[in-house]
């Protein structure tokens, strides 16, 4: 199963992860007021009695940037493992409001997955199936390293040596 | 190689830092402190449990803003259903007794509730001024007042 370490694998794996999670923040970024209302939908984070508006609002507008940066970081291949460490957080977040949702009995016309306006997409069981695929992609691009150039070693030093013809 | 977990904390920081600097310069920012489901424009009122309570003795007229079914299993004692999902239909059926009160009350779930204010906002298109009741049917139920079961008001 080498090829699953292949670079260019990681590399198409990553920027098609963070194409998806860039344009998912675009209309979220652009309508921070609706994606607003259906954080409320879910109600995880608030609003509530105990913990008013302010949770929910501060989310409303921290996790649309944060998708955007981790998706850039996914497309610019940089930092890479760690933007997808953080895309697979996002996602088991993702995975437990709206599972959390499905078994309160909350209905929500709209995910707020990509759009953010009218019905748009439910949250349901097939939310819950595509969101564990890419999270499967992001565990696999958060834990496992590319392969290591075949054609070099590192040496304890970080420094790259040249291992053939060396005897 | 582990994870630098340094950089798993600056992405969301990141994020955090910029939605809000987004939130406080681009125009298009919410009140943090605010309710998002009222919108640019509402004149719509909120008002608590016990004003409700004191509003509905001197007469005011009470809407249910919930699908008919959570009406029909328990709903505020004289209210009436004015369902967000079929607004159109109970408005017609209702709509001499709402113009001939000048004090109207509009619940539905609660917080994660929309319903009330869509209500309020589409009454408020037909010349209908009617206040939320905030955080709707819990604060009823918390508060200890009568509930009514069954579809008669």
């Amino acid at each position: 199963m080498t090829w699953l370490r292949h670079p260019l694998l990681h590399r198409a794996a990553a920027i098609g992860l963070g194409a998806v999670f860039l344009y998912a923040s675009l209309q979220k970024i652009a309508q921070p007021a609706d994606f607003a209302r259906i954080v409320y939908h879910y109600q995880v984070i608030g609003p509530s009695a105990r913990l008013g508006y302010v949770p929910a609002n501060v989310l409303a507008v921290a996790l649309p940037w944060t998708e955007a940066v981790a998706g850039l970081l996914l497309i610019a291949g940089v930092w890479r493992r760690e933007a997808a460490a953080v895309v697979s957080l996002l996602l088991v977040t993702f995975l437990v409001a709206v599972g959390s949702a499905l078994y309160r009995g909350i209905d929500i016309e709209n995910c707020g997955c990509f759009t953010v306006e009218g019905a748009g997409r439910q949250a349901g069981l097939w939310l819950l199936v595509g969101d564990a695929a890419l999270l499967a992609v992001g565990i696999f691009l958060a834990a496992a390293p590319t392969r290591a150039n075949p054609m070099r070693v590192e040496t304890p030093e970080g420094a790259l040596t040249a291992p053939l013809g060396h005897e | 190689m582990p994870l630098a977990w340094r950089r798993v904390i600056a992405i969301p920081v990141a994020g955090l830092v910029l939605g809000l600097a987004w939130n406080a310069w681009s125009g298009r920012g919410l009140a943090l402190a605010g309710n998002a489901f009222v919108r640019e424009g509402d004149a719509i009122e909120e008002i608590e449990v016990q004003e409700a309570r004191a509003r509905m003795e001197k007469g005011a007229l009470v809407l249910d803003a919930r699908p008919r079914d959570f009406y029909d299993m328990s709903h505020v004692p004289g209210a009436l259903p004015l369902p967000e999902d079929d607004f159109d239909r109970a408005f017609a059926s209702i709509e001499d007794r709402l113009r001939s009160h000048f004090d109207i009350i509009v619940y539905c779930s609660g917080y994660g509730c929309e319903a009330s204010h869509i209500v309020a906002r589409k009454l408020a298109g037909q010349r209908i001024r009617a206040a939320v009741l905030h955080e709707g049917w819990p604060a009823w139920t918390d508060a200890g007042y009568p509930v009514k079961e069954g579809p008669q008001p």
